[in-house]
């Protein structure tokens, strides 16, 4: 046992001797670069010809967006002889966590996709290529105003708003039929008041099997924040006007978690389509748990697919209910740049081509998502699938108002994120609604001021 | 000299990870490399956060049901396959599978099995008349699959071990046994048993550093919820320093980590002493 004994002393010194070298790293703190101006709005719009290799990294959402990105990468080289651009496909789970690594260690890739909800976090920290000399005000002016909004930070620009989503309901025509919903809107302006899909959620209730339930909705994991959909339509918001406090306790905010609470209580949705679960909305739709959920367009082509996509006969789609007013969530994604990038012109240009009107729409059409620039946003784009679903979820995507956008990019949204993922996840399973709403303002408090 | 490589991969691979973790704890670090000097901030943090405690519970729940049912099982199956039984090698091969599998892949599996809408559990139970349980909605029932699920995988594991300490039990010793009269269950409890001794010391402690540091299936099961209820205590380290759409707080997750390697060195100073004991006993 003598080995075992030295072993002992050798493990406890070590110990002693890692505790010790907290001494020997003291040094000076580490402040993230701050955010600055890469020079005038729009000084920089001609780009000319550009040359060079700069890697795009993305994940692969779908066949159809690496489709689009593919189409893009290949058309900007031709466009452009003498450049080269690496696609890296990655998954999703752990991509941000790779661009983490690679910025702090210098290898990130120049150019990579961000979420509207996620961009904020990169801005404020000044890791960005500010693109505004990259586009005149015309060319600025080109996209849906509050999609352009989201990629800014301080009034800079940050990167191009590449596509949006957002969600709407899906639902399945024989089910209502069986309950005797004769009549399902299908124009935005007749969307179910909150009264109405109370009505349609209780038909289903009645001629489900107790194993079945009327709906699923996507706040799931990460989609905790959709849940915010119900505090806008009830004519209330998170946030303070100037995003610097909570907006809650509120009349709206306490309107819209007893509502969502309900929805348990009433058995309107699968006890487990929580926050914390390992079954999202679409799931509970495909394997016919629900006849009706609230999904984002993106998972159109999943619903659609002919060997794996839903069995259940033929589906619909319809808006979100409204309350004082309609409101869809922030979905989809910008591209940025890194600020340190070696081709700044180069990256810059491609992602000019990337929301160039071509590539836009062809990336679209192929990944069934809605554009960002006004001039698709108003015309016919040739979805591959289902284009009358898409219909729908464009015509929702008009409810993302400035308040849906500004409060959904701030830098600590993340955090805001979390709190609200681990109060509604205590809601949903009993913690009454003053007490959440509560708890949520305190996390949003917090979260702004670190 | 000899030695020089394995020092060089133990110290940068082991030593260094391990002193920057503790470093970590002590700064207010984000994933984008900003950091600043909290002094003890993250363990004052830690010790005032009613999530990290009940994460402590849930790991100490969890721990409690894993670790001596698990090797009350594997005892059971190594003492019946290491007797004449036609295929015990076939089954000994199954019964080790789903050790080999990823803990990930585990818990995909059993998130799959312990689905409460459609999960084959679940349909089992309903073709019998027993009412669908809450195994993703209901705290106690989505701690007991993740405890099933890891009984499953790691019962292949005791049963391995402890078939290789019976069949180190020299056979004149129960022939002794038998020959004094000794029936079937005293020379199990007498004889064999506390010769088993070594064995069950190294799968104790084994199972509890393996039960304190669950992660994989937890994460690929329940996310941790419903509420905190499965949050374990390295979930939840992950949750607080990895989620890619949480707050990503790296030093404090790093405290927790800490937190988990000093239990782990006091379980394996535990293991130690009592190792040291058995051996002077032997």
């Amino acid at each position: 046992m003598d080995n075992l004994n030295l072993t002992r002393r050798g493990l406890l010194a070590g110990s002693i001797g890692a505790a010790s070298l907290l001494a020997l790293a003291a040094c000076a703190p580490s402040a993230p670069p701050a955010a600055s101006s890469g020079g005038v709005a729009g000084s920089k719009s001609k780009i000319g010809a550009v040359k060079g290799t700069l890697t795009f990294a993305f994940w692969g959402g779908s066949d159809g967006e690496t489709a689009g990105f593919a189409y893009a990468k290949k058309k900007f080289e031709a466009a452009n002889p003498g450049s080269t651009i690496t696609l890296k496909i990655l998954p999703y789970d752990g991509f941000f966590q790779g661009i983490d690594r690679g910025i702090t260690s210098g290898t990130a890739p120049d150019i990579f996709r961000v979420d509207y909800t996620t961009i904020g976090k990169y801005s404020a920290k000044g890791v960005l290529l500010d693109v505004s000399p990259y586009f005149s005000a015309s060319e600025s002016a080109a996209f849906l105003p509050a999609l352009w909004e989201a990629v800014k930070y301080k009034g800079i620009a940050y990167g191009v708003p590449h596509q949006t989503d957002t969600t709407a309901i899906v639902f399945n025509k024989a089910a209502f039929a069986t309950a005797g919903i004769t009549s399902v809107p299908d124009k935005l302006s007749d969307a179910w008041s909150w009264d109405e899909f109370s009505k349609v959620a209780t038909k289903l209730r009645k001629t489900l099997p107790d194993s079945k339930y009327p709906f699923a909705y996507d706040w799931t994991a990460a989609g905790a924040y959709r849940w915010s959909s119900f505090i806008y339509q009830a004519g209330g918001s998170l946030l303070t006007a100037d995003l610097k406090k909570a907006a809650i306790p509120s009349a709206a905010a306490t309107k819209a978690m007893d509502f969502t609470k309900s929805f348990f209580d009433k058995k309107w949705v699968p006890a487990n389509n929580t926050v914390k679960t390992t079954v999202y909305s679409d799931n509970f739709f495909l394997n016919q748990t629900v006849p009706m959920t609230f999904i984002g367009d993106f998972l159109i082509p999943e619903l659609a697919d002919p060997k794996d996509g839903y069995k259940g006969g033929e589906w619909g789609t319809t808006f979100m209910p409204r309350d004082k007013s309609a409101a869809s969530d922030l979905g989809g994604n910008a591209i940025v740049a890194r600020k340190d990038t070696k081709n700044p012109e180069l990256a810059a240009a491609f992602l000019k081509f990337l929301v160039s009107e071509d590539s836009m729409k062809y990336f679209c059409e192929q990944a069934i998502e809605l554009p960002t620039l006004k001039s698709l946003a108003n015309s016919k784009l040739d979805y591959v699938n289902r284009p009358d679903a898409v219909k729908v979820f464009t015509e929702q995507a008009a409810t993302i108002s400035t308040t849906v956008v500004k409060e959904s990019t701030v830098a600590s949204f993340a955090t805001i994120n979390t709190v609200l993922q681990d109060q509604l996840e205590l809601a949903f399973h009993g913690q009454s609604s003053s007490a959440t709403i509560s708890a949520i303002a305190g996390g949003i408090t917090s979260a702004l001021a670190s | 000299m000899f030695l020089l490589p394995n020092i060089v991969m133990i110290a940068v691979f082991t030593l260094l990870p391990l002193i920057f973790a503790f470093v970590i704890s002590f700064q207010n670090l984000d994933s984008l490399g900003g950091w600043s000097w909290v002094g003890f901030g993250n363990y004052v943090k830690l010790v005032t956060d009613p999530v990290f405690w009940q994460s402590m519970t849930n790991t100490g729940i969890f721990t409690l049901f894993t670790v001596p049912v698990g090797m009350i099982l594997g005892l059971g199956i190594a003492v019946l396959l290491n007797g004449v039984l036609p295929g015990r090698t076939l089954f000994r091969s199954i019964i080790f599978l789903p050790l080999v599998v990823s803990g990930v892949a585990t818990g995909v599996l059993g998130a799959w099995m312990f689905d409460q809408s459609n999960g084959f559990i679940n349909r089992i139970l309903g073709s019998v008349g027993i009412a669908p349980t809450a195994w993703q909605s209901d705290g106690f029932w989505a701690m007991a699959s993740i405890i099933l699920v890891t009984l499953w995988q790691r019962v292949g594991f005791d049963m391995l071990i402890y078939l290789a300490g019976l069949q180190g039990v020299d056979p004149s010793v129960q022939e002794a046994a038998t020959v004094d009269g000794a029936t079937g269950w005293q020379r199990f409890r007498l004889v064999t048993f506390p010769l088993l001794g070594p064995s069950t010391f190294f799968l104790l402690i084994m199972n509890m550093i393996y039960s304190f540091q669950v992660f994989d299936t937890v994460w690929a099961m329940t996310r941790g919820g419903p509420g905190f209820s499965t949050t374990t205590v390295v979930s939840y380290a992950y949750r607080t320093s990895f989620d890619e759409h949480g707050p990503q707080l790296l030093g404090y997750g790093a405290a927790v980590g800490v937190a988990i390697y000093l239990i782990s060195l006091a379980i394996t100073a535990i293991q130690w002493r009592f190792s040291s004991s058995r051996d002077q006993t032997d």
